[in-house]
């Protein structure tokens, strides 16, 4: 006994091809959605630590090794005047004794005084979150006019990477709407195609009386059919690839699901192909539904 | 000619019909008749007369260019495309080229009125067998039209178009391809059906079938249609449906 809907069956034209097409679509699709997830998570990690503030080290001994002493605090002059001047900073302070001690605290115990070690001056430096100071100038400046000044070199590269990253995120949720956009197209051409080698079929269907709702979901389901299989070996050709990036980057430290990307987020990937089906069902659904109407 | 239309149902009623196709001149032009329910009518005239897309009119298949269609009491160009979608389910039709799945089997092929309507598919096992055993066609159950003879495709198109018992019958040149015995045959399953109701159009060149069955005769000429009802056939015995005419 022939399939009940064998009607629709007359053209495989596009059997193998439909799947392949979704296959290639979702493997892209969630290697980068992976992709960026991951660079998100690993963003929001780096974010906590760029704070709203950065510390500015001023040496109290020389390479020798020799105390420095009224020279520390010319430097710390010229050092607050070059940063109170800069664009984006909103206040600089020296901290005192105090805070020194409460800084230190964890690691040398509260009671050490602090005179007796060889510690640097510190300057603490609040920075507008929004609109920070060019480091890398800042950096300049204080190398040439404070040789003894340093500003903590890996904050710099770090805000670059953010913005780089940010960029890159960007750019692949730009290609994530690509892909959306040409999956809409591929479906409703090859739906177009199909409807048009079928022509005869579907107008002999028509006269009998079925009804528009009725072929169009035979073909909404079976494309609904054909892009599940698609995505679902799609998706599970791209998870590995991501399992194994993530293992690059991050090694096997705590486990894959809590830093790479969590496990929330492989659900939200996985729910990716499930995206592309529903796009191939809404897209047929329409694509046929308006290739009926030129049937009275 | 046409009666009062709230107290006689017609199946089908033409107003003033013209009709043509994109290019070309009128096929037909201004026509006036009606089908009565159970009523069987010959559809004559030489090739090219306008005969099929007389009959394309009445399935829908395209609408007048000019005038009224009316089917089942209802005016064609008004109704909603389900409704039409459920007079359409009402209709069965043979086509002059047949018109077969060449997918399916003689089986899937008489099947399809059967499925669309979403009919029990163990009833459908019933009905088709035993329809297509009654044109003879038992053994070809499982072929595929490309293997089946133009008679033996005929008499599945035939099958199809009856398998749900439509309550308009309209056959293009049903039996152009079947021996004088096999048309009469066929013939007398349109009968068959005529007697339980069904109003049949039956368009055809033999007027040996004609001159047999006797039933009245609608001519088309010229893009006009002529009805000519046979006095020496006697109509009652072959079918009860009313006649209409002027
Ligand atoms: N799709 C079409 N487009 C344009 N003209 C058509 C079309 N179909 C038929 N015609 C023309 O309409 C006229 C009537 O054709 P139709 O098929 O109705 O004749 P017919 O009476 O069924 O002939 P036959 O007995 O040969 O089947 C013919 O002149 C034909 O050329
Ligand atoms: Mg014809």
């Amino acid at each position: 006994m022939a399939n009940k809907n064998a009607f629709l069956f007359a053209d495989e034209t596009t059997r193998f091809y439909f799947p392949w097409i979704f296959l290639l679509m979702v493997f892209i699709g969630t290697l980068l959605c992976g992709s960026g997830l991951f660079v998100y998570n690993c963003l929001n990690r780096w974010q906590q630590g760029v704070s709203e503030s950065l510390t500015i080290q001023i040496n109290t001994y020389d390479d020798n090794g020799v105390f420095r002493a009224e020279a520390v605090n010319e430097d710390i002059e010229k050092a607050l005047s070059i940063i109170r001047t800069t664009p984006g900073v909103r206040e600089a302070n020296v901290l005192d004794e105090n805070q020194m001690g409460e800084l230190m605290a964890p690691w040398i115990g509260a009671d050490v005084n602090l005179m007796d070690l060889p510690l640097p001056k510190l300057i603490d430096v609040a920075i507008d979150p929004k609109n920070p100071p060019f480091l890398e100038q800042l950096k300049m400046d204080l190398s040439i006019q404070v040789p003894n000044a340093s500003l903590d070199s890996h904050r710099i590269w770090l805000t670059q990477l953010v913005k780089l990253s940010h960029r890159i995120l960007q750019l692949i949720g730009i290609i994530l709407i690509l892909i959306i956009f040409t999956v809409v197209f591929t479906v409703s051409y090859t739906t177009r195609a199909s409807l048009k080698i079928q022509e005869p079929i579907i107008r002999l269907v028509h006269m009998m009386g079925a009804k528009d709702f009725y072929i169009t979901t035979k073909y909404a389901w079976r494309s609904l059919k054909r892009s599940l299989i698609g995505g679902f070996l799609g998706f599970c050709c791209a998870a590995p690839i991501l399992v194994a990036l993530i293992y690059c980057f991050e090694g096997m430290s705590d486990s894959i699901f809590t830093t790479g990307i969590y496990m929330e987020q492989w659900l939200f990937l996985a729910g990716y192909p499930l995206l592309m089906s529903f796009i191939a069902f809404i897209t047929t659904f329409k694509s046929v539904l308006g290739y009926l109407k030129r049937f009275i | 000619m046409t009666p009062n239309e709230s107290i006689s149902p017609v199946i089908a009623e033409f107003n003033g019909v013209s009709f043509r196709y994109k290019i070309g001149t009128d096929v037909l032009k201004d026509l006036h008749f009606s089908l009565a329910p159970g009523s069987f009518h010959f559809l004559t005239g030489e090739s090219g007369a306008g005969k099929t897309s007389l009959l394309s009119l009445l399935y829908m298949d395209h609408l007048p260019t000019k005038g009224r269609v009316r089917l089942f009491g209802q005016t064609v160009d008004s109704l909603k495309r389900s409704e039409k979608a459920q007079i359409r389910r009402q209709i069965g039709v043979v086509f002059q080229d047949y018109r077969l799945l060449n997918h399916l089997n003689a089986f899937d092929n008489v099947a399809l009125p059967l499925r669309i309507i979403g009919e029990k598919e163990s009833d459908i096992r019933k009905h088709v067998t035993e329809l297509l055993a009654w044109v003879g066609l038992e053994k070809q159950m499982r072929a595929y039209p490309e293997e089946l003879s133009g008679g033996e495709q005929q008499r599945v198109a035939i099958a199809r178009a009856v398998i749900h018992k439509p309550s308009l019958l309209l056959a293009d040149e049903p039996t152009g391809n079947v021996d004088d015995a096999m048309a009469q045959r066929l013939l007398y399953l349109f009968l068959e059906l005529n007697k339980l109701g069904t109003t049949i159009v039956v368009a055809t060149h033999n007027e040996g079938l004609i001159q047999k069955f006797g039933f009245p005769r609608l001519h088309l000429h010229g893009g006009q249609v002529h009805l000519t009802i046979p006095r020496n056939s006697d109509i009652s015995k072959l079918t009860k449906g009313e006649k209409n005419g002027q």
